[in-house]
């Protein structure tokens, strides 16, 4: 449990609430004014602020790695790969950087823009729709190769850091020649022959049920 | 929810409509709960669902709740301002009082010692 303050303050809310409410039933006091008062507060103004809470505490709680990992299997090895020190992959070692801390899986496939988390979070319902619907009983093995992104990763969240603009960047001859490419998006940052998949051994698994060459 | 079932649901006493909102509130805040302290999908999904369609079933039952007592304590208070019943008592017949002889009052002089 982290000790994120909106988490703290949901669970005092619904403390207190609960206390008021199992008052009321196992008391059954009287409907007096001070009864009405104290059951506006246990079912309506502290269940309200423990949902706005619970709701701030669970947006953060939807970010982390943690959530993404845990909740459907067929995600299992990819927190695995993400958390494992002696990975080289794309993703382990961005997840290694101290600025994606404990976001890792969010920093990346967030959509950027203004309303890029409202578009995050109703395509994470999607996933858990399609999780639950089609691919809830999966073997690992055959979710490596049927599962993929519903639409091709985007530069534009490796933009983010990499701006393409810095002196640096630019210096190098492959990067030089396909810049275009890259801020158009048709030449992906994460393929190869550029920087390797982002989760190779997703593509490993492809190769050897024939599905990639 | 159909008309006649918002009809039984006003029938209902106060205590009960009561009872049952502080009943279906803990089950919302049980489900709040557990989305905070175990945080995947499944949890966070129906806290934020479910969870929150019954806390505010619940607080609109506290409302109709409330708004029934306040009705009934309106509806009492004005019977008991209008609903007064109206009560002839017999009067006993009064004896004529002998009549006694007119004296003038006196005047303040006459009066002070």
């Amino acid at each position: 449990m982290s000790s994120d303050p909106f988490l703290l303050l949901a669970l005092a809310t619904a403390g207190i609430s609960t206390t008021l409410i199992i008052w009321y039933l196992v008391r059954r006091p009287v409907l007096s004014r001070l009864t009405k008062i104290s059951l506006l507060f246990g079912i309506g103004i502290l269940p309200i602020a423990t949902a706005t809470n619970g709701n701030v505490a669970g947006y953060h709680a939807t970010k982390t790695t943690h959530f993404c990992t845990t909740g459907c299997h067929v995600m299992t090895p990819y927190g695995e790969d993400s958390l494992d020190p002696g990975s080289l992959s794309l993703a382990s070692r961005h997840a290694r950087n101290a600025a994606f801390g404990e976001e890792n899986c969010y920093s990346c496939h967030a959509d950027y823009g203004m309303f890029g988390t409202i578009t995050t979070k109703i395509g994470g319902l999607r996933h858990v729709y399609e999780y639950l619907l089609h691919y809830h009983s999966m073997p690992i093995e055959e979710s490596l190769v049927k599962i993929d992104l519903l639409s091709p990763f985007r530069n534009d969240a490796c933009m983010r850091c990499h701006s393409t603009e810095n002196q640096l960047w630019n210096q190098i001859g492959d990067h030089a020649s396909t810049r275009e490419q890259v801020r158009a998006g048709t030449v992906s940052c994460a393929s190869e022959g550029c920087h390797g998949f982002a989760h190779p051994f997703s593509k490993a698994a492809r190769r050897r049920v024939g599905v990639l060459p | 929810m159909k008309i006649p079932r918002l009809l039984a649901l006003w029938r209902r006493s106060t205590e009960s409509l009561l009872r049952a909102a502080a009943i279906l509130t803990l089950v919302g805040l049980a489900l709040m709960v557990w989305s905070m302290l175990d945080p995947t999908p499944l949890p966070v999904m129906l806290a934020m669902s479910l969870g929150q369609v019954l806390g505010t079933v619940a607080f609109a039952m506290y409302g109709i709740a409330i708004w029934k007592d306040l009705l009934r304590i309106r509806r009492a208070r004005r019977d008991s301002l209008t609903n007064i019943p109206v009560v002839s008592i017999p009067v006993a017949p009064v004896a004529p009082v002998a009549a006694e002889p007119a004296t003038a009052p006196k005047t303040r002089e006459q009066a002070a010692p």
